[in-house]
């Protein structure tokens, strides 16, 4: 089971010079809940995302993580808090080119505490990755580089894992393994927080909060969420493979 | 993991290293050449300017107060005193013997020529074979300290009845290489006509057992002139030159073991007695002072080959930084220290850097051998001290190169390079 950590912003705001990005952001994230932030782009879904993971800080308001203010965090801190309590996963997977599957998981380890092979391997295990530990990230596809960067994001065991479009690059098949290893890793009690504007997704998620304009709305549905989003837009970039994806957005663009 | 990290790096991603490593490559090629110039430089001029002649008197310490050879009537050879010709050799006796490239003495003296007219002589050794401590065949005399000496004809051996004649005395008696004049019933024959320049020209130069039979002077000599292979005077020695004894122990030992000409003029005294050594400023002051200017040119040339150099691996660095944005930004978010990133950075480049210097020091050694046969017809020595600067220096070199664009670490915010914005 995970750590009893909580993610809880009080009034937070973030500006980028005149432009607000964030504003009076209230909310709560039980410990152990898998929540997808859903909302248009621009819609400050990753803003908050890189407050929350402590990647970013906030103009105003506090994130309280595990009973940490992280407002009061300085550089130092928030360095220390990300190795020891959140697991990173990212849209681009940013896997260090020269380094194999396995270094690249053992780098988080490197980076929080002492590496251990076994772990690192285990780690990869469990996001179906046990044959493929000496390859380079450009021997692997794009759904085994998500699952490295998701074996990277849990080798430390972090109570929370935050992961920023995780499969924006993924085709079907892909996204369907990579959500269940997030629902795996849920079922096991780390808390997850995943941002998407793909409402397919969101909706496997626990829970969904949506953003707009920088805003948290409360009742509005997974399709209005996303409605400034061009869905034919969106349907043309999801790959010709992914049929059922497809035709679901298809069924609900105006 | 840092090794692993290390070698993973160099091994998948050697494109920007070995950029980087061949910049260093090249400054410490031109490092270690101009330092294997600059350390050898001082002997092999110094035995160029050996053409300028000796640089030391040495002298009876009863003729102390008169000047240097050469001055007209304050000649020193016009003196009375002497010096034993048997204490020649321990002037290859002393601490810097290895220094002393040749000396001559010198016997000066009038001689009625074929019972007519008188001529001065110098007596002196030509190329004179001299039983010295540690040299078996150890040869010195004018042949050797006076390359400026032009002899049309040939030297004449010291062992035979054989002398050379000044052009001007020469001139005025129609004299010819090869003519037997008849000194005190005695033919001697004339194998060269000198020229030199000075008052040797209105002379006949005779071999020493010569003028010692001829003037009278069994194994004795008036002066010797030494050529002895010096560093430049700086002020230790210009403080030793006024009093040695004013020197506390340590600086006297400095002073002592350093190859000042007055270091080695105060040990030719102490090893021939009765003497006095005397500097000839002249040419012992420019010989300093050209070898100074030319190793403080060189000195310059290195601070400009290492600044070139930190700037190349700077630029390099910097481009790797930018190229390695995310990576750095991924590191960050993983909760990387700075100075976990720097490591690396810096391990990087003195990796390189060391490998790079290795390979310039034997270009550089390669390089210097080349330079010293187009300068000195001769190879520089290699010295090894050369070795560990060179790669220091190439370290510094790569850690300034990297210390610029290090600082942009601290800078790279991860939110930003991992989205792209940055």
């Amino acid at each position: 089971m995970a750590n009893a950590i909580s993610v809880e912003t009080r009034h937070v705001g973030k500006s980028f010079g005149s432009v607000k990005a964030l504003d009076d952001i209230d909310l709560r994230i039980g410990s152990g809940e898998f929540v997808a932030l859903m909302g248009a782009s621009g819609s400050g879904k990753t803003t908050l995302m890189n407050i929350l993971s402590c990647l970013d800080t906030a103009s105003s308001g506090e994130v309280w993580l595990d009973g940490v203010n992280a407002a009061t965090l300085d550089e130092e801190g928030r360095r220390e808090f990300r190795a020891r309590h959140i697991g990173l996963v990212f849209q681009q997977f940013h896997l260090i080119p020269y380094l194999n599957a396995l270094e690249n998981v053992m780098l988080a380890q490197h980076y929080h505490s002492v590496t251990d092979e076994t772990s690192a391997r285990a780690a990869l295990d469990k996001v179906g990755l046990g044959h493929r530990l000496d390859h380079l990230p450009s021997q692997l596809s794009g759904g085994e580089q998500q699952r490295v960067c998701i074996a990277r994001a849990i080798v430390n065991q972090p109570p929370i894992i935050f992961a920023d479009e995780p499969t924006g690059n993924l085709d079907e098949e892909n996204e369907n393994r990579v959500l269940e290893i997030f629902e795996k890793l849920h079922a096991q009690g780390h808390t997850i927080v995943m941002v998407t504007h793909n409402p397919l997704l969101g909706n496997r998620a626990g829970r969904i909060i949506h953003l707009q304009y920088g805003r948290i709305v409360e009742g509005v549905s997974v399709v209005a969420a996303t409605k400034e989003i061009p869905v034919r837009a969106i349907a043309r970039q999801v790959p010709a493979s992914n049929a059922s994806t497809m035709a679901m957005i298809e069924s609900v663009a105006p | 993991m840092i090794f692993r990290m290390l070698r993973q790096s160099w091994l998948r991603n050697p494109r920007r290293k070995i950029l980087a490593m061949t910049t260093v490559f090249l400054a410490a090629s031109l490092l270690s050449a101009l330092m294997l110039v600059s350390i050898d430089i001082g002997d092999q001029m110094a035995r160029e300017m050996k053409s300028y002649g000796a640089n030391i008197l040495m002298l009876p310490a009863e003729q102390a107060a008169l000047p240097s050879l050469g001055d007209g009537e304050d000649n020193p050879l016009a003196g009375q005193s002497s010096l034993d010709e048997s204490e020649l050799p321990n002037i290859m006796d002393i601490f810097w013997r290895n220094n002393i490239t040749g000396f001559a003495p010198l016997l000066n003296g009038e001689i009625k020529l074929d019972g007519n007219h008188a001529v001065k002589i110098i007596g002196t050794f030509f190329d004179k074979r001299l039983t010295v401590p540690d040299e078996d065949d150890y040869h010195t005399g004018q042949k050797i300290i006076s390359p400026f000496w032009h002899i049309q004809g040939e030297w004449p051996d010291d062992e035979k009845d054989e002398i050379l004649a000044g052009s001007a005395l020469a001139r005025a008696q129609g004299w010819q290489a090869g003519r037997e004049l008849t000194v005190d019933g005695m033919p001697v024959r004339i194998t060269g006509i000198l020229t030199s320049g000075a008052e040797e020209e209105d002379m006949l130069i005779v071999p020493l057992r010569l003028a010692q039979r001829w003037l009278d002077k069994p194994g004795k000599i008036q002066a010797v002139r030494v050529s002895a292979l010096t560093v430049p005077e700086n002020d230790l020695s210009k403080r030793a030159l006024r009093d040695p004894d004013a020197l506390d122990a340590e600086t006297y030992d400095l002073w002592y073991c350093t190859a000042y000409v007055t270091s080695i003029a105060h040990q030719l005294e102490e090893a021939v007695s009765g003497s006095i050594a005397r500097p000839i400023w002249q040419v012992a002051a420019s010989e300093g002072a050209i070898i100074e200017k030319i190793q403080s040119l060189l000195i310059m040339a290195t601070c400009a080959a290492l600044l070139a150099a930190a700037m190349g691996v700077a630029s390099l660095m910097t481009s790797a930084l930018m190229e390695r944005s995310r990576e750095i930004g991924l590191m960050k978010a993983l909760g990387a220290h700075y100075w976990q990133i720097s490591l690396l950075f810096y391990a990087e480049a003195i990796l390189g850097s060391l490998a790079g210097g290795m390979l310039g020091c034997l270009a550089g050694w390669g390089l210097a051998r080349v330079i010293g046969w187009q300068l000195f017809n001769a190879p520089l020595k290699f010295s090894w001290i050369v070795t560990p600067c060179v790669l220091l220096l190439s370290v510094f070199i790569a850690m300034l190169g990297t210390w610029f664009p290090a600082r942009r670490i601290a800078r790279l915010y991860p939110a930003e390079v991992l989205h792209g914005r940055a």
